[in-house]
């Protein structure tokens, strides 16, 4: 189905998955104007904020079985394959990520509904982000996502630590947003464009000026930032531990991945012809992040802070993929991607269910015992250790495998050796995670007896632990979607000359 | 009996119901009620053991390459297919694999007293893990199996080992963590230079030993990964420091499976991977002169930490380093003998080390104590448990007439004529291992009885001879007549070897099994 995205109704339609979300987020906005009271009205807004998530994967799925394409030069948004795998990846991320709130933000005595509407609105800002196809609207999502994000990181306004990782994120990220603007400004200056087609193909046609590659330059660091990569992850360990902890699980998980989509579809369609120039920037992006944050990690004690430092590692593996900039690399961001948050949110339904309301960081050795009083979240939470550590079996697993592949695949032999040097530097802090739980006594005999785990995160984190270990044996049909449709970006060798 | 067996289907079906059938006794055990999860898991072992034992019929000696092949794709996108077969390296390692599975579970019996569900499905899941190392023909499927039995034996030394526990499980993981971390490099690599020169991306065994000269600028970097995980796994000598823990820490099922199997998936790796993929590399002057030296001083150092040790456990655990360094000096002697020789190494150090373990095992349920100064004139108390002990120990040690003799000859006499002084150091560690043995068991069974807690102890009983029975009648059979293990092995020992003859340097003797 072609459509004609410079007319108003084509825009429309190739907009329909955002527009759905932002219309339901909305209405739920309106709803919670009038009841926000009790527990009930938070559930029924987090119902309610599950359900348009539901519309906007139909929305989008729509598209996807129409084939929905544009009609020569696609302004503003892309059509394409990656478009619809990221978007679905980052609805179900968020839509896993409301309902483990559910019942948490009730128990924690966060009766503010809004927060519903907030996450809706910062999903739309990453689907914008991850499907962007001009940089104003890779601007404007970027920043639709951020401001919501700033928001929920502070939501528990009452707590110390969550005001102060709002203002570090918020401090942070728009030093972030100001080198992204700048180097889009630059890149503009260089080219007179902002689509990413026009951009691309010029820089094919005719080389690169110094303006245009220092564009480059500041796009590349507004996006680590983004993602956490090293020099630039000084806020992210103390964001994770002050922020919520379901909206941890968002910022790890569905943040991070929509920057690395936008990442990848940035520098596949507007800098392809720089790639002898941003390629060593990536190499060492890559190398330093896996080796700081798994080093650092080895040292925390508190579990969500421990988490944030692998999620750096974790981004530094992604880059990995980056760096081949190839098809198959394109898919293997998409599967870690799935592999990741599917880990995550599990990992974080966990912890989150564990948390008691007052002490709220988990340290390594609350876990002591676990087994023996929950054995069934040990065992999850085992399995979204082994999963993070890329244990054969697992579904992170046959990322890291996917990772390791493009990359060597592209002819990079150093950093695949760099990031399983990582990998074996994590089992030094994953390992204790199941040796508490599993083979260490309870401290106390009262330990964990307070524990409760809601219904709806229990069916949640249950339907992720078992994906983790279906796809980490049956991965064929995540892995041939994201090879045939989801890889469908579009080069830029399209008949487009500058203009 | 070939004929039955082929009228069946044997060779269809058989290495899949290996794999599969401890798998699908695991939920059985672990819901089943507490009290009947031993016998659950030792008819599911009996029955592993009586379908397996027929391999030792449908297996044709006279045939070099894979038997019992299958090959399904699993992950096409990767190139990753389930890819299973047997021949004569892996086909004694399997048998003893599935031949132990129900004395480890019947050696457990009384030992195992608390939780034992979750034991008992471990041990299955460590029996499907370890088949599934030797069956394996696809590099995926391979790794897979090597860092998965990880888990269990992780959780059976951490949760059912004695005092030191949580720091021997810890070690062990860690180290065959690390070890084979490059491997998974090493195997990605590999597929991927393949795959880029002749546009077949698999992970196949056949496909990557058929280009393998392919891969041999790279060698070196991609030995060295598989070296490294499959000499800490051996353990090769400067990597063997988990093992004494790992051996001394485990209750005694995982000791035994530990000493009879876990240790020969090192070996065997260097026998079927790392070796013919790699052969211009690992049988380099220098890196054969390297691995030589390491396996000897292991052989040499082994034996003699082993004379020092207070505590039987850890006094067999370097018994065992002792002997594997035996295995690897075969391989790299790299002459039909010295390979069969490693192969029967590994089989009897089977036999004997999981008897002595078990024995050891049988001897703490009665004490408690692995001290070795904690006993003494046993022999007179226990006469079946110290005439056992006398004749394992004899057999490790190497006498002829008994199973530990065959290997070590065979490796000896077919190493000579590459590595004539390391043979002749190597040689002398008979006479260490007959020290330690000896000394222990006189120690332990012989002198005066003056401890008066040793008074009381009781003799073998019905299910503990028929633990040990099994094992001393094997010693001996082998012993005696090992041609028939021979037979089989030698075909593929022959193929090994006419493989990596080309990438032989010159011997410094002339191979004494060479036709004029």
């Amino acid at each position: 189905m072609p459509i004609d995205l410079s007319s108003p109704g084509g825009a429309t339609l190739a907009l329909l998955p955002e527009l759905v979300l932002t219309f339901w987020a909305l209405v739920v906005l309106m709803y919670v104007a009038w009841h926000h009271r009790d527990g009930h009205d938070m559930r029924t807004a987090g119902g309610l904020s599950i359900v348009g998530y539901i519309f906007a994967a139909a929305a989008t799925a729509w598209l996807a079985w129409r084939g929905a394409r544009p009609e020569g030069l696609s302004f503003m948004i892309a059509l394409d394959g990656f478009r619809f795998a990221s978007d679905a990846l980052l609805l179900w991320i968020a839509a896993a990520v409301a309902i483990l709130s559910v019942r948490w933000l009730i128990r924690q005595g966060i009766l503010a509904p809004e927060y519903y509407p907030m996450l809706m609105l910062a999903t739309v800002g990453m689907m914008l982000l991850a499907g962007a196809a001009d940089l104003i609207t890779l601007f404007l999502g970027l920043e639709v996502m951020s401001i919501s994000v700033y928001v929920l990181a502070g939501f528990d306004r009452t707590r110390r630590a969550s005001a102060e990782a709002a203002l570090k994120y918020f401090l942070i990220g728009a030093f972030a947003s100001g080198f992204l603007l700048y180097g889009i400004a630059l890149t503009y200056g260089a080219t007179g464009q902002f689509n990413f087609d026009l951009i691309g193909a010029q820089f094919a046609a005719t080389p690169p000026t110094l303006m245009a590659k220092l564009g480059m330059g500041l796009i590349l660091v507004g996006f680590a930032f983004k993602i956490a990569a090293v020099p630039f992850h000084a806020w992210a360990p103390d964001v994770y531990e002050g922020a919520p902890t379901p909206i941890t699980a968002f910022m790890a998980s569905g943040v991070k991945a929509a920057a690395f989509l936008a990442l990848v579809r940035v520098l596949a369609e507007v800098f392809p012809a720089l790639v002898d120039l941003w390629r060593p920037v990536i190499f060492g992006l890559a190398a330093i992040t896996i080796l700081v944050g798994n080093l650092t990690a080895l040292s925390q004690t508190s579990m969500k802070r421990m988490l944030a430092y692998s999620a750096i590692a974790h981004a530094g593996y992604l880059l990995l993929a980056v760096w081949a900039h190839s098809d198959e690399g394109t898919a293997a961001v998409l599967i870690y991607l799935l592999a990741y948050s599917v880990t995550i949110v599990a990992a974080f339904g966990i912890l989150a269910s564990i948390e008691r309301a007052g002490a709220r960081t988990v340290r390594l050795t609350d876990l002591e015992g676990l087994f023996s009083v929950r054995p069934f979240a040990s065992i999850g939470l085992s399995i979204c250790m082994l999963s993070l550590l890329g244990f054969p079996g697992t579904f992170g697993f046959i990322g890291k495998w996917y990772l390791l592949s493009a990359a060597l695949r592209a002819g990079q032999t150093t950093l695949p050796v760099i990031a399983m040097v990582g990998s074996a530097i994590s089992i030094g802090y994953y390992l204790p995670v199941v040796l508490a739980m599993t083979l260490k006594p309870a401290r106390t005999r009262q330990a964990h007896q307070t524990i409760r785990f809601p219904r709806p995160a229990r069916i949640a984190v249950g339907i992720c632990v078992f994906a983790i270990l279906l796809l980490g044996v049956w991965p064929n049909t995540v892995l041939n979607f994201a090879t045939q449709t989801a890889v469908q970006l579009r080069q830029s060798e399209l008949p487009i000359g500058p203009r | 009996m070939a004929a039955l067996l082929a009228a069946i289907g044997y060779e269809h079906w058989i290495i899949h119901v290996l794999l599969a059938l401890p798998i699908l006794a695991m939920p059985v055990i672990l819901f089943a009620p507490a009290r009947a999860a031993r016998y659950i898991a030792f008819v599911v072992a009996l029955m592993e053991m009586v379908l397996g034992i027929g391999l030792w019929w449908a297996f044709d000696p006279t045939r070099s390459g894979m038997q019992f092949v299958t090959d399904v794709t699993w992950m096409s996108r990767f190139g990753i297919g389930y890819r299973v077969g047997i021949d004569g390296l892996s086909l004694l390692l399997v048998l003893l694999s599935v031949i132990m599975l129900p004395l480890v579970v019947w050696g457990s019996w009384r030992g195992i007293d608390q939780k034992q569900r979750g034991f008992y499905a471990l041990i299955m899941a460590l029996n499907t893990g370890m088949l599934g190392v030797f069956v394996a023909t696809d590099l995926f499927l391979f790794y897979m199996f090597w860092e998965m039995l990880l888990i269990p034996m992780y959780f059976m030394i951490g949760i059912w080992g004695s005092a030191n526990r949580i720091y021997a499980a810890t070690k062990f993981v860690i180290y065959t963590f690390v070890g084979s971390f490059m491997m998974l490099v090493a195997i990605i690599w590999m597929v991927a230079v393949v795959g880029k020169a002749t546009g077949q991306y698999s992970f196949a065994y056949d496909n990557l030993l058929d280009h393998a000269n392919l891969l041999r600028p790279w060698g070196g970097w991609l030995f060295t990964a598989f070296a490294l995980a499959f000499a800490v796994k051996v353990p090769l000598f400067p990597f063997h420091t988990w093992l004494p823990d790992a051996h001394t820490e485990a209750p005694t099922a995982g000791s035994v499976d530990l000493a009879v199997i876990l240790l020969k998936m090192g070996t065997y790796g260097f026998l079927r991977f790392a070796i013919p993929f790699f052969p211009m590399f690992a049988l380099s002057k220098t890196t054969g002169m390297v691995i030589a030296t390491l396996s000897v001083i292991g052989i040499v150092y082994a034996a003699l930490v082993a004379m020092v040790q207070p505590d039987l456990k850890r006094l067999i655990a370097y018994s065992s380093v002792s002997h594997l360094g035996f295995v690897m000096l075969g391989i790299w002697g790299s002459t039909v003998e010295s390979v069969q020789g490693a192969i029967m190494v590994m089989v009897s150090h089977g036999l004997s080390t999981g008897a002595l373990f078990f024995m050891i095992g049988m001897l703490y349920e009665r004490r408690h104590t692995r001290k070795i100064a904690d006993y003494g004139g046993l022999a007179r108390v226990t006469p079946l448990l110290a005439t056992a002990f006398v004749i394992t120990a004899f057999s490790s040690i190497g006498l002829p007439g008994l199973n530990g003799f065959v290997g070590e000859f065979l490796v000896l006499l077919g190493s000579f004529g590459r590595y004539p002084w390391l043979v002749a150091i190597a040689a002398t560690v008979v006479v260490f291992s007959a020290a330690y043995m000896l000394w222990s068991t006189q120690r332990v069974f012989f002198n005066r009885l003056t401890n008066p807690l040793n008074e009381g102890i009781g003799d073998l009983n019905l299910r503990e001879l028929a633990v040990i029975g099994p094992l001393i009648a094997a010693m001996i059979w082998v012993g005696l007549y090992p041609a028939p293990l021979l037979r089989r092995t030698e075909g593929a020992a022959r193929h090994y070897v006419e493989m990596v003859t080309p990438a032989l340097p010159p011997a410094a003797l002339p191979d004494p099994g060479a036709q004029p």
